[in-house]
């Protein structure tokens, strides 16, 4: 785990601290992971935030079902996949990028220098906008194989194919987003 | 289930093919060059800051109770 990561993780362990206990630890090892897959799958950090809300809010609520399940990452990712559909097909606004986007990074914690801000604000952009370039499948797929907790079997139980599928997908959609990446420059 | 380690020596072929697409994707900033699109988003992912907005939220919303579905809405589903 990196410094940035590290960091957030006690960042969000103190959020935690004001949740009941059976959400505190749900939420401090994957609030991370459920936002960021929000955040870059809505492309829009207000309804980022609302989603994570709702999410591990359900999760609460229906705490008996997760103890059937085998991974507690996967079944949070599941309600969120199905949450954030919802909310897309909800709404077509499809231009929330630019403003979205500043209002991410202005909540940047105190303490990150200019620079850092303009680099990490400039890379977001433009993954954002690759990954809006991107088929939604695509995009999903991109999102949920980057979390080295989830296995191909499992990203591909969360989208309702096999793992060979994933992996074809996969390699179309890497080619896809590089494509679209380097005419973010 | 054990997860299957994406990055195992089982992958070799398909961590050939990240690389190969990694190439194009040339993802420099100031400080990083990444090996492949999952580590660019890696990257991004752990400069992510949850914002603390949610879990006051969410402590708000627990302290309401849970709505209550009528009874028709239960009967259709």
């Amino acid at each position: 785990m990196n410094q940035a990561c590290a960091e957030t993780q006690r960042t969000e362990a103190a959020d935690a601290q004001l949740l009941p206990a059976e959400l505190s630890a749900l939420y401090t090892a994957h609030s991370r992971a459920i936002y960021y897959l929000a955040l870059r799958f809505l492309g829009d950090s207000q309804k980022a935030e609302d989603a994570t809300h709702d999410v591990f809010l359900k999760a609460l609520r229906h705490l008996n079902q997760f103890r059937r399940e085998a991974s507690a990452r996967t079944w949070l990712y599941r309600i969120a996949i199905n949450h954030c559909k919802n909310m897309r097909a909800a709404w077509h606004d499809r231009h929330v990028f630019a403003s979205s986007e500043n209002e991410y990074f202005e909540r940047l914690p105190g303490g990150e220098s200019p620079l850092r801000i303009l680099e990490t604000k400039e890379l977001g952009g433009r993954i954002q906008k690759a990954l809006d370039g991107l088929k939604p499948e695509y995009r999903l797929l991109l999102l949920l194989v980057s979390d080295q907790e989830l296995s191909y079997e499992q990203a591909g139980a969360l989208t309702g194919q096999t793992a060979d599928a994933v992996r074809g997908k996969l390699f179309r959609a890497r080619k896809a987003f590089a494509e679209l990446f380097q005419k973010t420059e | 289930m054990k997860p299957e380690n994406k990055f195992s020596t089982g992958r070799h072929q398909e961590q050939a093919a990240e690389s190969q697409s990694a190439e194009s994707l040339a993802a420099h900033t100031a400080a990083h060059e990444f090996q492949s699109v999952e580590d660019l988003l890696r990257h991004d992912a752990a400069q992510t800051t949850v914002p603390p907005e949610i879990a006051r939220r969410l402590s708000e919303s627990i302290a309401q109770p849970a709505p209550r579905h009528s009874w028709w809405r239960k009967l259709l589903g």
